[in-house]
């Protein structure tokens, strides 16, 4: 059987749109000077149409548990002896505002907007044989799982690298509520929130701290405007009064003074009172501000109304923290429902009463689901980390969702051209609760999102004589059913 | 049915009996449908049929052709099938059926081919060995072999000699690229005052003999390259390891090369593996990243700037290299037989260790392992084998001159604009004893590098070189210029190193205190499986936190070290003497020591000997060696992901023993010295090269080092900008700055701006600049004012750039 031929054969031997652009084997590919040489594919790629200017992605780091948020199962209260085999969802099902459609109690607000919602819960995850949390960060913010052989841009990148900026004095790319130093995996974290081979210009603009995003876009503290200015105008003068000023007139010192100049002017920008939460009225601050991440719904909306292309919130990830619950996971997800609940669904309302929801693309995702008893998925090698290894609940610390599960989660949208009120694919209602109808997987899932921004999922390009894509190898295809 | 050309019909309509005329009519059928993908360097598919033997070759899959079988070829199945998917070519609408019939004729035939006859002229191959190179006359008495080189380069090209840079421009030339450092105001006058000649010459020597500060700035550039980190992905899964402490050495007593690389790939001990060990990720990585075939792309990047990567998943569809030969280099590497995989699925085949250029000889893939690593190293450093220097040679040029002779630094496969400088200066550095600091005096002396730097106004990437090109500072050099001007270095470094080599004359001040300690299994104990290692265990209390200190450690068959439950250094060889910075291990409070050291059946009680001193915050010292305290337990738990296992519950005291002559020789020998590595402290600016990357660094181009990175970014970008303009780390080190330099008594402004200009840019202001920095300052600068002056200063281009 000729191999060519074989239905069966290695994909990469019969897949034609790589075939059609590949870039010539010389330096002359790679000689940009840059070190990881980024060249726009040539031939070209049909971009669908946007129907999102902006992506607002919030982020549920640490695994949000599907059955205890947006996909609830039988519901079991905690009492001592209680088997765990039997324990699905550890929240009971509420009524949303569309016919049919039950999300986890706690979620109360959430519940209200859910007519705006595309409510995805066969989202799948691969099985990587061992769980590590920042393992499918990085799968899913970069499309790739490490390692990798080039460094791999977030999703956040490719935008900016692909469309733009919005507003020429904004940062394209903000990422909202993670610290990056001084947290469990930082490194690992780190090795996704960048722009990696397209370079730092498309980079993230880093906000660990809403309440403190002001102050990143401000000059130093302790500068007022009329020194901030007057030094920037020593610098120019400087620059200009150097002797050897006319022998040093290259494309080196302009691009320099050119990243200079864009910096100065978001500092002295207007732009900037986008990043000054104290600047909305309080009693919409109060509607916001549930903590942290409430907070950073608030930032995101000013910012996308600013001009931002892509910002992420999240509710941050810090190993055994927040949605990673390896024991006391009801009493936590109760807290985390009341951190996010009201700030997400005042952000939905919100764009949408300006009009902005038509056009941002608003998700909730996470790295994967949880569940009682099963860790990775059915056959996984994966070692079970719960903290409590108990058959029956003793206490209240045994009672939740303490297991890293990758067979079926749970992904909302709002906007960016999504269906209202619409529910896509399911998981089965008996454990295992694996996505039993139309799985979506991370590929797709990009696919989707980044048809939805106006990018093709077949956008590549050329590093290192290869060509990368946005989404895996560029097979990624978008759920057209997602779409209105 | 489309109808071919009049020529073709002519052809067709003829018997046929008639031979198919290859020249007319099978080269422009196959131009015309196969060439723009399959000849010249296009290799879509892994297949060419750009001459005879690649037609025959054939793709990934093997033949697409067989000669006299036209039933049997693959390639005329493709192009006739009415599979829209599968034809070839993709795009239109392919071949007529003549056109068909005349390939299929031609198979029958056997494929004639006009003798010598090629679509296109092969792509540019590189020579595999040196190659004497005639130096060109002297001009104008410039006699240094690159100036001959050049001079004849430029000449041949019409190019300019560019002018002779300033004393200045050269003084901080020379500093930044040897040493990474700013040249003090005292250097610079004494620079410019020099009347000699040859001061230049013997500023370049002055710099590369001092030998912590070069082997701190050349750090950066090898961590870089070897993707070495003191944090980064992989550690807290253990799946990673640092060359740190043995990098570091290696740069202090400048190792030769060859050797350097022989270590690397081959190393002895713990201490060099951690660059061919690759990075571990848990749980199943993609077949085309398994740590094998990390280190086949990996050898191939850092060593003969070649890229794998393509290889590692399938024939290179950019260049000649196959997706056997990168796993013949990874089966070299595997401890199991490693099976071939094709984009993620196996295909059936055990590879095959081999080594790339089997010219030179090759890996006996029967040998063990560590046999398998030996050769491997020993060809890659193997005399003839000039990619290896050509490589290295052309990174110092890229160094010292901003662009390599070869360009991009990791496209070594590419045309140098000048083989013959290339293969001179490899020629050169092949002959010091592949001597590093030599080779960069070589081209440090020459007059090129002495030139003024080009002004960059055309095409960035165009392969000539008109002369050295400014290069930006590297986050590392920033960093450590501010810390210099501001006084704000930090205290303690995370590198795991020492800063000083070992130091016999420290080493007699100081006693061996520690006694040979093992352990008595019980006797009633079960047999225990062969290889189980003893279990050496104490515990150190320390009354503050440690800020310097060494521990040495030998014994056993072979030893590892944990402190603290996490792995830190070990030995397969128990007589090496092993020692390790402490300033970076230990907490204050208590410390838990274990040592697991395997018995060897030829010396079964060799004894285990640890002995530490640390200096504290508080400014006391604290000491630990092995003695009768210690407890042993018979077989300990090495656990995994460098984390130590539980703790056996049977534990009894240890044994002092005599142990071997030998051992005891190689300690005195050795441990003193080593030991007293952990009290040397000259006093110098702890380096930005020595601590983990932070904010700054990052914004300004410090790479996480998860990938080999050979060149970093040029340019300054919007978000770096952001962070210089109001970055908190760069804000406090200028006010802290400015505070130490208000408190100083100056003549004048002028003269604090002269001292600033002198600080960072090795000149005095011009006039202009001292009015507008005056007009800033006013006639009673204060701190603030200070630091803004600061800032503008170290954005200016001229300070971003080593011009």
């Amino acid at each position: 059987m000729y191999p060519l031929l074989d239905p069966h054969a290695p994909p990469a031997i019969v897949r034609r749109d790589f075939l059609k652009q590949l870039a010539a084997a010389s330096a002359a590919a790679w000689s940009t000077g840059v070190p990881q040489a980024v060249r726009a594919n040539s031939a070209p790629v049909v971009h669908p149409p946007a129907k999102a200017e902006a992506c607002i992605l919030l982020w549920m780091g640490g695994g949000m548990a599907a059955p205890d948020t947006f996909d609830p199962k039988r519901y079991l209260p905690f009492e001592k002896g209680l088997e765990v085999a039997r324990m699905l969802s550890t929240f009971p099902a509420i009524d949303t505002v569309v016919d049919g459609v039950k999300i986890c109690q706690g979620l109360e607000h959430l519940a209200q907007v859910m007519d705006r919602a595309t409510l995805l819960r066969s989202a799948v995850q691969p099985d990587l044989g061992s769980i590590l949390h920042s393992r499918h960060q990085y799968h899913w913010h970069t499309g790739y799982v490490p390692p990798q052989t080039v460094a791999c841009p977030h999703l956040g990148a490719w935008m900016a690298k692909v469309l733009g900026p919005r507003n020429p004095v904004m940062p394209p790319f903000i990422n909202i509520g993670q610290r990056l130093e001084g947290v469990g995996e930082s490194e690992e974290l780190k090795a996704f929130t960048t722009a990696g081979f397209f370079g730092a210009e498309f980079g993230p603009l880093n906000l660990p701290f809403p309440e403190e995003a002001a102050v990143s876009v401000r000059p130093p503290p302790g500068m007022d405007a009329g020194r901030f200015a007057n030094r920037d105008r020593l610098f120019r003068q400087l620059v200009d009064a150097n002797p050897d000023r006319d022998r040093m007139s290259d494309y080196q010192r302009q691009s320099l003074l050119r990243s200079m100049d864009n910096a100065y002017r978001l500092l002295s920008s207007k732009e900037r009172e986008a990043f000054d939460l104290t600047l909305e009225p309080p009693e919409v601050q109060a509607r916001y501000d549930t903590g942290r991440f409430g907070r950073g719904c608030l930032l995101a909306r000013r910012l996308v109304e600013a001009g931002a292309r892509f910002v992420e919130v999240t509710t941050e990830y810090v190993p055994f923290l927040h949605w990673d619950t390896h024991k006391d996971g009801h009493e936590t997800v109760a807290r985390l429902h009341r951190e996010i609940d009201r700030p997400i669904a005042t952000l939905v309302r919100e764009l949408e009463a300006r009009g902005l929801l038509e056009r941002t693309l608003v998700i909730i995702a996470s790295e994967f689901s949880r569940d009682a008893m099963m860790e990775g998925r059915p056959g996984s090698t994966a070692n079970d980390q719960a903290t409590f290894k108990v058959d029956t609940l003793s206490e209240m610390a045994h009672y939740g969702l303490h297991r890293h599960f990758t067979g079926g989660t749970s992904v909302v949208m709002f906007g960016g051209g999504t269906k209202r009120g619409y529910v896509h694919g399911r998981t089965a209602d008996e454990r295992p609760l694996l996505a039993i109808q139309d799985p979506v997987t991370v590929m797709d899932l990009h696919a989707t999102i980044m048809t939805a921004m106006g990018i093709s999922p077949k956008t590549e390009f050329s590093v290192e004589g290869r060509p990368f894509y946005v989404t895996e190898d560029g097979k990624g295809r978008p759920v057209r059913e997602l779409f209105a | 049915m489309k109808f071919p050309f009049p020529l073709l019909l002519l052809g067709l309509v003829t018997p046929l009996a008639a031979a198919v005329d290859f020249n007319h009519q099978i080269v422009p059928l196959l131009r015309k449908h196969c060439g723009e993908c399959h000849t010249g360097s296009k290799l879509k598919g892994g297949f060419s049929l750009n001459d005879r033997s690649a037609l025959l070759h054939g793709s990934e899959n093997g033949p697409v052709v067989a000669p006299g079988n036209p039933e049997k070829s693959l390639l005329l199945e493709l192009v006739a099938t009415a599979d829209r998917d599968q034809r070839m070519p993709p795009k239109g609408d392919g071949l007529s059926a003549a056109e068909v019939s005349l390939l299929r004729q031609w198979i029958a035939e056997g494929l004639p081919w006009e003798a010598g006859f090629a679509f296109q002229a092969p792509a540019y191959e590189p020579p595999l060995k040196p190659r004497a190179v005639t130096l060109p006359p002297a001009v104008a008495g410039r006699d240094h072999p690159v100036d001959r080189l050049v001079d004849a380069y430029l000449a041949k090209h019409n190019l300019p000699r560019p002018p002779p840079a300033s004393d200045s421009t050269f003084l901080r030339r020379a500093h930044l690229d040897l040493i990474g450092l700013l040249p003090t105001p005292e250097e610079v006058k004494a620079f410019l005052q020099d009347p000699s000649p040859d001061k230049r010459t013997r500023l370049v020597h002055t710099l590369l003999a001092r030998d912590p500060d070069y082997a701190e700035h050349w750090l950066t550039f090898w961590n870089d390259l070897l993707r070495n980190d003191y944090g980064g992905t992989g550690f807290i899964t253990g799946g990673r390891r640092q060359i740190s402490q043995w990098l570091h050495e290696a740069l202090l007593t400048n190792k030769p090369f060859d050797q350097f690389a022989r270590e690397l790939i081959a190393p002895a001990g713990d201490e060099s593996r951690g660059f061919s060990d690759g990075i571990k990720w848990r749980g199943e990585v993609s077949a085309g990243q398994t740590v094998e075939i990390q280190f086949a792309q990996s050898l191939g990047q850092s060593f003969l700037g070649l890229n794998l990567k393509c290889a590692s998943c399938h024939d290179s569809f950019v260049d000649r290299w196959k997706l056997d030969e990168a796993y013949g280099l990874a089966a070299i590497y595997a401890e199991k037989p490693l099976e071939v995989h094709r984009c993620d699925k196996p295909v059936g085949r055990t590879a095959k260790a081999s080594w790339l250029f089997p010219e030179l000889g090759n890996v006996d893939p029967e040998a063990p392992r560590a046999e398998r690593l030996r050769q491997l190293a020993a060809l890659m450093t193997h005399p003839d084998n000039g990619r290896f220097s050509r490589t290295l040679v052309n990174r110092l040029w890229h160094r010292l001159m901003g662009r390599g002779i070869v360009h991009p630094l990791d496209a070594m496969q590419s045309e140098p604009w000048s083989a013959d400088l290339l293969d001179a200066l490899a020629n050169h550095f092949q002959q010091t004893g592949y001597d590093v600091k030599r080779t960069l005096a070589h081209l440090a002396t020459s007059q090129i590098y002495q030139a003024r730097s080009e002004v960059l106004r055309g095409d960035a990437n165009a392969p000539v070189f008109p002369g050295p090109r400014a290069k930006r500072l590297s986050a590392e050099q920033f960093v450590d210029a501010v810390w210099t001007l501001t006084g704000t270095a930090p205290q303690k470094m995370d590198a795991p190193v020492f800063r000083v080599p070992p130091d016999p004359a420290a080493g007699s001040r100081l006693a061996l205190t520690g006694q040979w300690i093992w352990g008595q299994p019980p006797a009633n104990a079960k047999a225990r499986p062969e290889g189980d290692p003893f279990l050496f265990r104490t515990e150190w209390k320390l009354a503050a936190e440690p800020v310097s200190g060494a521990a040495i450690l030998t014994g056993g068959e072979s030893y590892t070290l944990y402190l603290n439950g996490r792995k830190i250094t070990g030995s397969d060889r128990g007589e090496h003497v092993a020692a390790l910075p402490l300033h970076d291990k230990l907490k204050a409070g208590s410390n838990q020591v274990v040592i697991l050291a395997k018995p060897g059946a030829r010396s079964p009680a060799a004894g285990v000997y640890f002995q530490a001193e640390v200096r504290l915050a508080d400014g006391t010292v604290a000491t630990l060696q092995s003695d009768a305290t210690w407890q042993f337990s018979p077989g300990g738990n090495a656990g995994r992901e460098g984390r130590l296992g539980a703790l056996p519950k049977n534990v009894q005291p240890v044994v002092v023993v005599d142990p071997l002559p030998s051992r005891v020789q190689g300690l005195a020998r050795q441990g003193p010295a080593l030991l007293a590595q952990g009290r040397g402290s000259d006093g110098r600016m702890v380096r930005a090269s020595l601590v983990k990357s932070d904010f700054l660094m990052r914004s300004l181009g410090r790479p996480n080092r998860d990938q080999i990175v050979s060149m970093r970014p040029d340019e300054l970008t919007t978000l770096e900008a952001l962070d210089l303009a109001n970055g908190q780390t760069l804000t406090r080190a200028l006010e802290q700055g400015a505070a130490g330099l208000a408190a100083r008594t100056w003549a004048s402004s002028g003269a604090l701006i002269t001292y600033l200009y002198t600080r960072t840019l090795a000149r005095p202001p011009s006039p202009g600049e001292l009015r507008a920095a005056a007009e800033l300052l006013g006639p009673q600068p204060t701190a603030p004012a200070i630091a803004d002056l600061l800032w503008a200063l170290l954005m200016q281009p001229e300070f971003l750039y080593v011009h």
